[in-house]
């Protein structure tokens, strides 16, 4: 169903009352859209969120096809970003993204067909001295190895 | 033996310390708003910026005191201090250490700037993808709110002053001030023409002054230890301490604070610990991936604003990133490309395709189809962005790449055809 409940109707409230325009609050509320719908902004939504801001649905289209961040496709319930920018790349970032690959049999941009993991590639996640790092969810990014990463898939598979 | 200098990571450099706000009090915190919201003006707290010589640590260098000092007064319309804590540089985590560890020090700083400059309402513009630190820090200001610290009447003077977090939504070139600015109004982050500056015409075309997480982390520091303490920290204008983050090839990748002027090799090896298994350094990038490389014979300076730029690349954000021998710089060309093609907004022509020539031009060589020809085409589209585009992205892809080629032309053709 496209709409917020009344909960987070709230939080949308809260939001207008942080900044001069409802339009300002446009990215905390894609955000929120995002938290609702499994990591992404389904169909129908945009016309909601325009009419919620009092903008038209182009400014939405345009905003949303500018930020990385904002998908149109659900992540998997573990979606898994891996930094192959310059100082992951250059510490073995490749190589943990094609491990990865070939671990979950999926590209970045797919998610594994039981729904678990979602794979992105990504630039800096800020957290470089951790070189090369994955994130998970909104987790802190960590150090990683192939081994600790055959290990958590694992787990996660495991825990389901 | 090069030391660090603790005068930021005081704190998160004491054994046990949180960042609570219990912690940051105990430890002293908070002293210097006291001392401005009740013994100062907020003339003469721009005046101590001002005097103290800081000048900005988001990349530009660009004093913090003018800055402000450019706001102006009795328009009618709000005032606003919108921190950038978009930290998207490659190589950088400095801002991301201070929210993490210590995120008391750099709202202090946000509060008093804010007082300052007369705003009321604050925004912080964090990385979208850093959920966990935007959390840590709703926390950090949500118990400011509870001691009072902000919303009406702070200390029970007549200042009031909200803070709201806001975060992107993954676009490097949203640290870009003008972009950010769009980007906290809802928009596309795209750069702004300049004129007018933020300063007169910024959020909501209010005045508006953007200000690097660092560069606020200093400013209760100044006003605790006073102007003039501060400026005999580091070398001549380039007052103060830098969290000189460095990662890639180093024995002990990290922060490290280190006074303006330390010697940049001393940092690599003293503080860095060095290259990992005895190798040899082959390139160090010292500012973020917009500054030009160095060669390990170019690195014995002074690693400070003026003798970085003398040694022809940047300061920047004071993000080491540095390289052994192994590394094919062809790789690390076509990185920071790739990066920049994928980060360029797309308004300006030289830049959205500038971006994109270079990509294919050094990816060639990636694919090990170089020729002499396309090295020379890497110099003629560098040499058209520069000075053609809105902001300093498309000069920050351009450079680098020219440098590449310029430095280590014998890289480059050992990925010849
Ligand atoms: C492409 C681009 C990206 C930038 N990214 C950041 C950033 O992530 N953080 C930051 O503080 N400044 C960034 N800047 C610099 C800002 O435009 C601005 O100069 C800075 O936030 C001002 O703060 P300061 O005076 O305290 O340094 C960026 C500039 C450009 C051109
Ligand atoms: S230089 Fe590049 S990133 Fe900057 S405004 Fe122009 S196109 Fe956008
Ligand atoms: S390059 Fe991967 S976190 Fe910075």
């Amino acid at each position: 169903m496209v709409g917020f409940n009344d909960a987070v109707m709230k939080e949308v409230q809260g939001l207008f009352k942080r900044y001069p325009k409802k339009q300002h609050a446009l990215l905390p509320i894609l955000h929120l859209v995002m938290r609702e719908n499994q990591g992404c902004v389904p169909e129908g939504w945009e016309d909601y969120v325009a009419e919620l801001c009092e903008t038209s649905l182009n400014h939405i289209r345009g905003v949303i096809t500018f930020y990385d961040m904002i998908r149109k496709e659900p992540t998997g319930k573990f979606h898994i970003r891996v930094c192959t920018c310059v100082p992951c790349g250059m510490c073995g970032g490749d190589q943990i993204k094609n491990h990865i690959i070939k671990k979950l049999a999926i590209h970045p941009g797919h998610t594994t067909p039981d729904g678990l993991f979602s794979l992105e590639e990504v630039q800096c996640l800020a957290a470089c001295d951790k070189a090369p790092l994955i994130q998970v969810n909104g987790n802190n990014p960590e150090k990683v190895t192939e081994e600790s990463i055959d290990i958590w898939i694992q787990e996660m598979r495991q825990k389901g | 033996m090069l030391q660090e200098t603790p005068i930021l990571t005081k704190n998160i450099r004491s054994p046990g310390y949180d960042g609570s706000l219990e912690a940051y009090q105990k430890a002293g915190g908070h002293k210097a708003l006291e001392k401005a919201l009740k013994s100062m003006t907020p003339e003469t707290v721009i005046e101590a910026v001002k005097e103290s010589g800081l000048r900005g640590r988001g990349g530009a260098g660009f004093p913090t005191g003018m800055k402000w000092g450019f706001m102006p007064k009795n328009t009618g319309r709000p005032s606003y201090l919108v921190c950038n804590a978009d930290e998207a540089e490659p190589g950088t985590f400095k801002d991301h250490f201070l929210i993490n560890r210590d995120p008391h020090l750099f709202l202090e700083g946000l509060i008093i700037g804010s007082y300052a400059i007369g705003c009321h309402h604050a925004y912080v513009y964090i990385r979208g993808r850093s959920q966990a630190p935007a959390a840590r820090l709703q926390t950090a200001i949500d118990n400011l709110y509870k001691a009072k610290l902000l919303g009406k009447a702070i200390l029970g003077t007549g200042f009031d002053l909200d803070i709201t977090i806001h975060r992107g939504a993954g676009a490097y070139i949203c640290g870009e001030e003008t972009a950010l600015l769009e980007s906290l109004e809802g928009k596309r982050g795209q750069p702004r023409v300049k004129p007018p500056f933020p300063a007169t015409h910024g959020f909501n075309a209010c005045p508006t002054s953007v200000n690097n997480v660092e560069s606020l982390a200093n400013v209760p520091i100044i006003l605790n230890m006073g102007p003039d303490a501060f400026k005999k920290l580091g070398s001549t204008n380039n007052s103060g301490t830098r969290l000189v983050g460095i990662s890639g090839h180093i024995k002990n990748p990290g922060i490290y604070e280190v006074e303006m002027g330390a010697n940049l090799k001393s940092i690599i090896y003293d503080l860095g610990g060095g290259m990992r298994d005895g190798k040899q350094i082959k390139v160090v990038i010292p500012g973020g991936t917009s500054s030009n490389p160095l060669k390990p014979e170019e690195i014995d300076i002074a690693y400070d604003f003026d003798a970085v730029a003398k040694a022809g690349s940047m300061l920047g954000t004071c993000s080491l990133i540095v390289l052994d021998e192994d590394t094919d710089i062809v790789d690390l060309a076509y990185r920071t490309i790739v990066f920049f093609n994928h980060e360029s907004c797309g308004q300006c022509t030289p830049c959205r395709e500038g971006t994109f020539w270079l990509k294919n031009l050094v990816r060639d060589f990636h694919d090990n189809l170089g020729d002499q020809g396309k090295i020379d085409r890497i110099r003629r589209v560098a040499a058209t962005m520069f000075g053609t585009s809105l902001c300093a992205l498309g000069d920050a892809a351009a450079g680098p790449m020219k440098a590449f080629v310029e430095k280590y032309p014998e890289e480059f053709r050992k990925h010849f055809i």
